[in-house]
């Protein structure tokens, strides 16, 4: 991963910015909301994962948006301009495929957004913030977002070390190799509960979730976050009475119907395109300070 | 009396919200306001008892005298004896219950309630009320959306020209009478015979502001 600027604000900050973005996204379903979410949802995962994003949009991402679009106009025939009729005896309408594009889009900025949150909000981030007001179900959270990868890592761990006596799953074959494939599962399962009751016991018995213990953490609440948080409730607020006064209004059954294109749209339109910038824009003018830093020396 | 306001302040809060949810009633006409529902004819109708002997394999309630038995569209032969039926298609009665109607579909219910108004149509011996409707819409370009559902073998119309179910408060949906009579059975299962007069109507009330529904169409 690069080195993201965005992650080093506040966790709170990072909590917040992301509620606000992936909950804009879910709610608004107006084409420029959905497409402004959707375009920085893809540029800050790039920044964020480089190269392996691409693998994980065009080979889970895309697939599963197309789907989501084409399973739309199959099963909802609402709408007023009748395209076809499809086998079924229920009409296409032109509708239901608008809708269904922008259903899907807005799924996939949610999940890329989402991307985008796993990696920024650490499990440290997490215990942070909810450690205190919560401390069991933050501990249950940061332990099962930390075990897929880590049963990953330890299952290669055992293959290896079955492989080792040769008893790895393609060592042998039929029978045997379902028995060692059973073997291995087992073995994976034993270590993945055995561990997470070892760490509930070590935090136990370090006394987290103990009234008045504190616990060392990084985090400041500096100026930079307190000029961020004011920015980003400035914007929320804003976007919210944009949403009262119908800016991101868009009606696609039985006819589509958008928001008149006022001064009001396009402030908050921009308004919400300035805050799905914010972390690429951070990105970018620190890494320009760097290097403009560097070249000086 | 401050050790027993903790429980008071709570069971006022609930009972509160009981009595409220009570009157409210609901999103429908009549459906606001303290009613103590009529036991007489609560007791003809037996939601419960679904597994009547009386009823035929499709859930279906005895028929009463006179009127036409069901029959189910897989057995049925179209032939291509042409006969002709009115049909019309109305959603009168969302105009007098405008206040629970969908905002969004309000540009779509006709100043005079008529979505079809009544013509005269030409069927084939053996058709449905389902399938002359079908022909119907797609003839004049009304968009209508149906869903087979099997257990009662017949299909439900959830929408005609873009009003749909539950769209004019949650008692709202498309019924149809053939001569006057609102069937108990579905559309797919009513066998057209000539010169018959069929109305859809769009009720607001479960049936019972165009004149049909439980207990009401005998």
């Amino acid at each position: 991963m690069q080195r993201d600027t965005f992650s080093s604000f506040h966790p709170f900050i990072n909590l917040l910015y992301f509620a606000c973005i992936i909950g804009c996204s879910i709610i608004f379903l107006h084409p420029i909301t959905i497409g402004i979410s959707l375009l920085f949802g893809i540029l800050y995962t790039f920044y964020l994962y480089g190269r392996r994003a691409v693998r994980g949009i065009c080979g889970m991402l895309l697939p599963m948006c197309l789907l989501a679009a084409i399973l739309n106009p199959a099963f909802n025939h609402a709408g007023a301009t009748i395209l076809c009729y499809l086998p079924s005896g229920n009409p296409l309408t032109l509708e239901s495929l608008y809708y269904g594009a922008a259903s899907s889009a807005m799924l996939g900025a949610a999940v890329l957004w989402f991307f985008c949150f796993s990696a920024v909000m650490t499990t440290d981030k997490f215990v942070y913030l909810f450690g205190r007001a919560a401390p069991s179900l933050s501990l249950l959270l940061s332990m099962t977002l930390r075990f897929l990868p880590r049963f990953q890592a330890q299952f290669s761990a055992i293959r290896a070390a079955q492989h080792g006596i040769n008893r790895d799953i393609n060592d042998e074959k039929g029978i045997k190799r379902i028995r060692n494939a059973v073997t291995i599962f087992s073995i994976a399962v034993t270590w993945a509960l055995e561990h997470a009751v070892e760490t509930a016991d070590a935090m136990k018995s370090r006394g987290y979730g103990l009234p008045h213990r504190s616990s060392f953490s990084i985090y400041r609440f500096d100026s930079r976050d307190k000029g961020m948080l004011a920015f980003l409730v400035y914007s929320i607020v804003m976007i919210l009475i944009g949403a009262y006064r119908r800016c991101f209004y868009f009606r696609y059954y039985p006819t589509v119907k958008a928001a008149d294109i006022t001064v009001e749209f396009i402030f908050c339109q921009l308004l919400f395109l300035a805050l799905c910038a914010i972390p690429l824009a951070v990105d970018l003018w620190e890494d320009r300070t760097w290097r403009h830093l560097r070249s000086n020396l | 009396m401050k050790k027993y306001l903790k429980i008071i302040i709570p069971i006022a809060a609930v009972i509160l919200v009981l009595a409220a949810a009570f009157y409210f009633g609901g999103n429908s006409p009549n459906a606001s306001g303290w009613k103590i529902p009529d036991k007489k004819q609560s007791a003809e109708i037996d939601p419960t008892d679904v597994s009547s002997p009386l009823q035929d394999k499709y859930l279906t309630d005895p028929v009463p005298e006179g009127k036409p038995k069901p029959v189910e569209p897989q057995d049925i032969e179209i032939s291509d004896k042409a006969y002709t039926c009115t049909m019309s298609i109305s959603c009168a009665a969302i105009l007098d219950n405008m206040e629970y109607c969908d905002p969004e579909k309000i540009e779509l219910v006709p100043a005079d309630g008529w979505l079809l108004a009544p013509q005269s149509v030409t069927f084939y011996d053996g058709e449905s009320v389902f399938d002359v409707l079908q022909r119907v819409c797609r003839d004049s370009g009304i968009p209508m959306e149906f869903v087979n559902t099997p257990i009662y073998n017949s299909a439900y119309i959830e929408g005609i020209g873009n009003l749909y179910e539950f769209d004019v408060g949650e008692l709202s949906g498309w019924m149809y009478a053939v001569n006057g009579w609102f069937p108990n059975y579905g559309c797919s299962r009513y066998s057209l015979k000539d010169g018959d007069v069929v109305t859809w109507q769009y009720t607001c009330d479960l049936g019972a502001d165009i004149g049909g529904g439980f207990g009401v169409g005998e």
